[in-house]
């Protein structure tokens, strides 16, 4: 059976060559695009679990074709790209991407990376709430099912993922690397630019008004911290 | 001159005659009262005054009063005036032509002044709609000059500007204006109205420019002065939009240089992501030790030549001051601590001794880049020195910058290579083959350091050891508490 199966969109190549072949090797199902355009035909048509996209494709880019994926669809997308400055990843991340990884890489570390996308915190954590419920937030963390002010939105696994923690340790401050390690996996904790871009994410989804949150609040220094302002169950 | 005269004896006789027509009329034909006959002589040179001038109506009041006199005042057929009331006929149509005549002329003489200063004041008009047309400085300059004789009407114009010490002549070579007299600096105008000759400094907002000479018929000296004034702007003017345009030129070849180097950041790292990205993956499999070991020299290859190829780039940029800073008020402390946490694995058998001065001001600052200035000084530290050795990170602060400074109990720098160690692809002659490295690490400190406004510079002795600092500029107004 199949570890997943992933989209590499790269217009290089040689690129493609080595990602089918690495891949396969550790049992992912491979397709592959040429570039943005083709990267949205294909995704419609094989459903992948996860994208790797490259950042410089002539034509549709990297971002575009981020933006472009993220509006029909919730899949992990990891961004490649030569570019290591923290503008370009931000930018990334703004643009819907998960996770973003500089080129040339290790494979090792690509594949640890492509395996904390595609894991998935359980539905129903032991120590977490099932259900929150506030005068306009619902969320409802066995069937992965969020509505603010009664409208369902939609939000991201990573997203999710992240809500669902910060709603798990609701009233404590949450430090950044336990964010970080607990919603992406524990090779992460240096990518406090990660959780600046998906907290802003969260917060324009479900926050009345997002520069001045009242459930994702801002703890200076530290974290961030979920105000339990309704009936945890 | 001979034309006029015979014009005003013609005129003169005319307005004789004219007269003579009115007595001879009143004489003759119509029978009216004496006052009838003289208000309407009074109207007659009245209007020859007017429209003539004073010698035509002084003769004419002449010509009237005897006439008057001769043919109706009693005795007729005689000059003589029996009534004294007469002469007051005669000096009243003597004190009418002169007064008419006078305002008359008052009035043609505004009205002529009026008309010149339309002229000149359309002159200017149109020189100053001629200068929004012109091009670059030199031909701006040499329109300007034809322009200007044009419009004014003058004979010759000559302009020498001080920006390029050109002289540009239009008109005739009347040789009225000598070079040096075009090139002397001068405060004021020189007008020479019986030569026709006119110098006029020209500047804008007190920097001379240059000095315009006219020849031939002058207009007033606020008209010259205005010209002069509208010279400089439009000379001023083409300057600025030479420059402009140079400045556009420069800034599309800067923006197709980082074109340039975005391609070839690319171009040069997708063959080497291929490359890392095979080797890495047959790594990660079980291998005999031999094989491992090869690809593990390609996958070490591979790494060093992308860090090749990162410096070169950084230092393409850093020379083409396309260094993106984003300063945010700095606590070198910080940057000294994450630079320490980075390269903790290599420091692992060194004392580190940290010197903060209390109180440090926040520098102005990229935390980035400081930090990557940070762990080239270190990375050269424990390359140049004997493993074991201390190493001492200092940061004080003094004139409005802050220095940090990291020392080292190595071999030391000899002065000859302290002068050039911060020389691009410089490499110290001992260890030149001896151990790894660009020679790019300090000179792209140095890049980075001077785009944030600071100094970077060594102090060694030979034998004791060195000690490399940097400086960067404190933020102002803000501490870090």
């Amino acid at each position: 059976m199949s570890a997943g199966k992933i989209l590499v969109v790269d217009d290089d190549p040689q690129i493609r060559r080595v990602m089918r072949a690495t891949l396969v090797g550790h049992k992912y199902e491979v397709i592959e695009a040429r570039n943005g355009e083709d990267a949205l035909i294909r995704i419609s048509a094989e459903i992948p679990d996860l994208v790797l996209l490259d950042m410089n494709m002539p034509g549709l880019n990297g971002l575009e074709t981020c933006q472009h994926l993220r509006s029909g669809s919730d899949v992990p997308i990891i961004i490649l790209s030569v570019r290591n400055s923290e503008k370009d990843k931000v930018a990334a991340l703004d643009a819907g991407a998960d996770d973003y990884i500089t080129k040339p890489f290790g494979m090792e570390e690509l594949l640890a990376r492509i395996r904390a996308a595609l894991r998935r915190a359980p539905t129903s954590p032991e120590s977490g709430p099932h259900s929150v419920a506030t005068a306009d937030l619902q969320i409802d963390f066995d069937t992965r099912r969020i509505h603010v002010r009664g409208k369902e939105t939609r939000l991201t696994p990573k997203e999710f993922d992240l809500l669902r923690y910060l709603v798990s340790q609701a009233g404590k401050p949450v430090p950044h690397r336990e964010l970080l390690q607990a919603v992406w996996g524990p090779d992460y904790g240096d990518e406090p630019e990660y959780l600046r871009v998906f907290i802003n994410q969260l917060r324009k989804k479900i926050e009345p008004n997002p520069a001045k949150p009242k459930y994702i609040l801002t703890e200076p220094w530290v974290g961030y911290r979920f105000a339990a302002g309704g009936d945890l169950g | 001159m001979r034309d006029s005269r015979i014009r005003r004896a013609l005129r003169v006789i005319a307005a004789s005659a004219i007269v003579a027509l009115v007595i001879a009329f009143y004489f003759r034909v119509a029978s009216v009262n004496n006052t009838t006959v003289a208000l309407t002589l009074l109207l007659v040179i009245f209007g020859i005054s007017a429209w003539w001038g004073l010698l035509e109506a002084t003769i004419a009041s002449l010509v009237a009063v005897l006439g008057f006199n001769y043919y109706f005042l009693p005795p007729i057929g005689t000059f003589e005036v029996q009534d004294p009331q007469n002469w007051v006929a005669l000096a009243a149509f003597l004190v009418t032509s002169v007064m008419a005549n006078q305002l008359s002329a008052r009035a043609k003489r505004r009205t002529r002044e009026a008309v010149d200063r339309r002229r000149e004041i359309e002159g200017l008009y149109a020189l100053s709609q001629s200068l929004l047309l012109s091009g670059s400085a030199r031909t701006a300059s040499q329109d300007l000059v034809s322009r200007v004789v044009r419009i004014l009407g003058v004979t010759t114009v000559a302009f020498h500007t001080r920006l390029t010490h050109e002289t540009f002549r239009w008109g005739p070579d009347d040789a009225l204006i000598s070079d040096e007299q075009l090139q002397t600096d001068r405060d004021e105008a020189l007008i020479d109205r019986s030569r026709g000759v006119a110098i006029v400094p020209v500047r804008l907002g007190g920097q001379a420019l240059g000095n315009l000479g006219l020849t031939g018929p002058l207009p007033s000296e606020a008209v010259l002065n205005a010209v002069a004034y509208l010279v400089a702007i439009g000379v001023e003017r083409a300057r600025t939009l030479e420059e402009a345009s140079r400045a556009e030129a420069a800034r599309q070849s800067e923006v197709l240089k980082s074109a340039l180097l975005d391609a070839l950041a690319h171009d040069f790292r997708t063959p080497l992501t291929s490359i890392k990205a095979a080797v890495t993956s047959l790594l990660g499999q079980p291998r005999p030790d031999a094989e491992r070991e090869l690809m593990t020299i390609i996958n070490e290859e591979a790494d060093r030549l992308n860090r090749l190829v990162a410096e070169v780039l950084e230092m393409v940029r850093i020379e083409a001051g396309k260094l993106h800073l984003e300063k945010r008020p700095q606590d070198v402390s910080e940057v000294i601590d994450a630079t320490l946490a980075e390269l903790k694995p290599l420091l692992h058998d060194r004392p580190v001794e940290v010197r903060l001065q209390d109180a440090l001001p926040a520098a102005d600052a990229d935390f980035d880049f400081v930090q990557q200035v940070l762990r080239q000084l270190l990375d050269n530290a424990l390359k140049y020195s004997p493993s074991g050795s201390p190493l001492t990170i200092s940061a004080r602060a003094g004139e409005g910058r802050v220095v940090v400074s990291v020392a080292d109990r190595g071999s030391g720098i000899d002065e000859q290579e302290q002068l050039r160690i911060f020389d691009k692809f410089f490499r110290a002659r001992e260890h030149r083959f001896r151990l790894p490295g660009t020679g790019m690490g300090l000179a792209i400190a140095k890049g980075i350091v001077e785009a944030h406004g600071g100094r970077i510079w060594v102090t060694s002795e030979p034998g004791q050891g060195s000690v490399f600092s940097f400086s960067l500029p404190v933020h102002r107004g803000e501490m870090v508490s």
